[in-house]
C-alpha cells in the first residue's frame, strides 16, 4: 500500500514540477513542434481506421436493437451522441495511451539508460524542462485534434452500416445525427481529452524520466506507462463527465 | 600545468554511497589547472561516480567538491548550469541523442546556451568542431550510422562545443582496438595541449593512463589508494597499485 502511496505521491510532485517549469522561458516550441508531430501525426492512421471500424461495428450492433423498437430512425443521433460524448474521447484516449504514452515511457526510460539525460544536464541544458513539458504540452494539444477525426471517422463507419441496410441520404444522417446535438454535448466532451493527453504525458514522461533500472528498466517503463495511463484516463473520466454534466446540464443524455 | 594557481577541481573528503554499499570513502585529491590526470582502477570501484560528482549530476554525502573555486555540494540548479558551462563532459558510450543528426547534436547546446548567435555563425563552429575531429563530411549522419571511434569522436567534439576549460573523459578508449584507441588518445593530447584545458580521465587501460596522464590517481573499492606519476606508483607499498602500472610496462 505504501508503495502506491509513494507512486502518486511522486507523480503530484513531478506534476507539481512540470507546472512550475512550464510558463517558464526558455519555450520549447521546436521540441513540441517534434512532439506534436510524434504524438498526433503518426497516431492519425491509427485514430482514423480505428474511429471507422468502431463506428460501423457499432452502428450494426445498434440498429438491430433500435429495429425492434421501431426507432431506427433515431440511429444517426444515438451514434453521433454516442461518439462525441464518450465513445470518441474514451477511446482516442486510450489508443494514444498505448501508441504514445508507452512510446514516450520507452525513449525516455531509454534516454536515461544510456546517460543521454545525464549527458543533457551536463551541457547545462535543463532535461526537464527540454524533454517532459514539450511531451505533456503536445499530448494535451493534440489528443482534442484527435478526438475530433475519431467522431468523425465513427459517424463516417456508421454510416457505411445504415447506407448497407437503408437508403438513407448522407444529407439526411447529417441532419438527423446533428438534430440533438447542441455545443455542449460536443465541446466539453473534446476538450476533457486535453486532461486526459497531459495525464498520458506526465504519467508516460514520469515513468521514463525516473527510472534507474537500465535497460531493464525500459520494458518496464512501456508497460506502465500504458498500463497507468489507461487506468487513469478511465478513473479521470468518470470525474469529469460528472463534472460536465453538472457544469453543462444540457449534455446530459 | 600551473601549480601556483588555485586547483581546478578539488575533493575534500567526499564520500557517497548508493544503499547500503560505500562507492567512494573519504576521497580528497585535487587536479591543478591544465593537468591530465587519470583515474586507474578496476571496474565498479567508484571512477564514473567521480566524475558524475565533479559536474553535479550526482551529490555527495559527505565532503566538498570544488570547480575553479565554486563548491558546487549543496548548489541550486542554476549555479551548477554556469558551472557546467565550464566544463565538457565525453560520456563512454557517448551518449549522443539518438534522435538527432551528428550536426543537431553538435549545435543542441550553442542553440540554447548562446540563443542570440547567428545560425551561420553556428553552422561554422560546429563545422570547425568536427573537422577538429576528423568528422567533418559525416555532419548529417544519425548516431546509429556511426562506428564506435566515431562516436566517440563525436561524443568528445559535443563536449568542446562550449569551449570548455575542464573536459571530463569516461572511458574513452574502452571497446576500441588498438589503432581507433591510440587516435582517440593523439586527439586528447593535442586538444589539451592546444587550449591547455584541464582534463580527468577515466579509464582501466593503464597503456593510455602512462601515455596521457600528467598524473595519475588509484582507486580501488572507493578508497584512493595512491596518487602520482606513473614511475613513482610503480615503486608504491601497495601490491594492487603496483600491479596495475607494471600492465602498462
Amino acid at each position: 500500500m505504501r508503495r502506491y502511496l509513494d507512486f502518486v505521491g511522486n507523480i503530484g510532485l513531478f506534476a507539481l514540477r512540470a507546472a512550475r517549469r512550464v510558463l517558464a522561458p526558455p519555450f520549447e516550441f521546436q521540441m513540441i513542434l517534434r512532439q506534436i508531430e510524434a504524438a498526433g501525426w503518426k497516431s492519425l492512421p491509427l485514430v482514423l481506421s480505428s474511429g471507422f471500424a468502431l463506428g460501423l461495428v457499432l452502428a450494426l450492433h445498434t440498429r438491430t436493437t433500435l429495429v425492434q423498437f421501431g426507432a431506427q430512425a433515431e440511429m444517426p443521433a444515438v451514434q453521433s451522441l454516442a461518439f462525441f460524448n464518450e465513445i470518441g474521447p474514451l477511446l482516442a484516449g486510450l489508443l494514444m495511451a498505448g501508441r504514445v504514452g508507452a512510446g514516450i515511457g520507452a525513449e525516455l526510460a531509454n534516454m536515461r539508460a544510456t546517460e543521454q539525460i545525464d549527458a543533457i544536464e551536463a551541457l547545462s541544458i535543463d532535461s526537464f524542462k527540454m524533454l517532459v513539458i514539450p511531451r505533456i504540452i503536445a499530448c494535451s494539444i493534440v489528443l482534442p485534434i484527435l478526438t475530433i477525426f475519431m467522431d468523425v471517422m465513427g459517424l463516417a463507419g456508421g454510416y457505411l452500416a445504415e447506407r448497407a441496410s437503408s437508403d438513407l441520404s448522407l444529407q439526411l444522417y447529417i441532419s438527423r445525427g446533428f438534430h440533438d446535438v447542441g455545443w455542449a454535448a460536443f465541446v466539453p466532451p473534446t476538450l476533457k481529452t486535453a486532461v486526459f493527453g497531459a495525464v498520458i504525458g506526465l504519467i508516460s514522461s514520469y515513468l521514463g524520466y525516473t527510472t534507474d533500472e537500465g535497460s531493464e528498466g525500459v520494458g518496464r517503463a512501456a508497460t506502465n506507462s500504458v498500463v497507468i495511463s489507461s487506468l487513469a484516463i478511465i478513473l479521470i473520466d468518470v470525474v469529469l463527465v460528472k463534472a460536465i454534466f453538472f457544469l453543462f446540464p444540457e449534455g446530459a443524455i | 600545468m600551473n601549480r601556483e594557481t588555485p586547483p581546478a577541481i578539488a575533493f575534500r573528503k567526499v564520500s557517497r554511497s548508493f544503499g547500503d554499499r560505500a562507492v567512494l570513502n573519504n576521497v580528497s585529491f585535487e587536479v591543478a589547472s591544465g593537468e591530465v590526470f587519470c583515474l586507474l582502477g578496476r571496474s565498479g570501484t567508484g571512477k564514473s561516480v567521480t566524475l558524475k560528482l565533479t559536474i553535479g549530476l550526482i551529490q555527495p554525502d559527505a565532503g566538498a567538491i570544488c570547480v575553479e573555486n565554486d563548491n558546487i555540494v549543496g548548489m541550486d540548479e542554476d549555479g551548477l548550469s554556469k558551472v557546467r558551462s565550464r566544463i565538457g563532459f565525453l560520456f563512454q558510450s557517448a551518449a549522443l541523442f539518438d534522435s538527432f543528426s551528428l550536426h543537431d547534436n553538435l549545435a543542441l547546446p550553442l542553440k540554447r546556451l548562446r540563443g542570440k548567435k547567428p545560425d551561420e555563425e553556428i553552422e561554422t563552429i560546429v563545422q570547425n568542431t568536427l573537422d577538429d575531429v576528423g568528422l567533418g563530411k559525416e555532419g548529417r549522419k544519425m548516431p546509429a550510422e556511426l562506428s564506435g571511434g566515431m562516436r566517440k569522436r563525436a561524443g568528445l567534439a559535443r563536449a568542446l562545443m562550449l569551449g570548455p576549460s575542464i573536459l571530463l573523459v569516461d572511458e574513452p578508449v574502452s571497446g576500441l582496438d588498438r589503432v581507433t584507441a591510440s587516435e582517440i588518445d593523439d586527439l586528447l593530447l593535442r586538444i589539451q595541449k592546444r587550449d591547455n584545458t584541464t582534463m580527468v580521465i577515466v579509464t582501466h587501460d593503464t597503456r593510455e593512463a602512462r601515455r596521457v596522464g600528467d598524473r595519475v590517481g588509484v582507486l580501488d573499492d572507493g578508497n584512493l589508494i595512491a596518487v602520482g606519476g606513473m614511475d613513482e606508483l610503480a615503486k608504491n607499498p601497495n601490491a594492487l597499485v603496483r600491479a596495475l602500472v607494471s600492465e602498462a610496462q
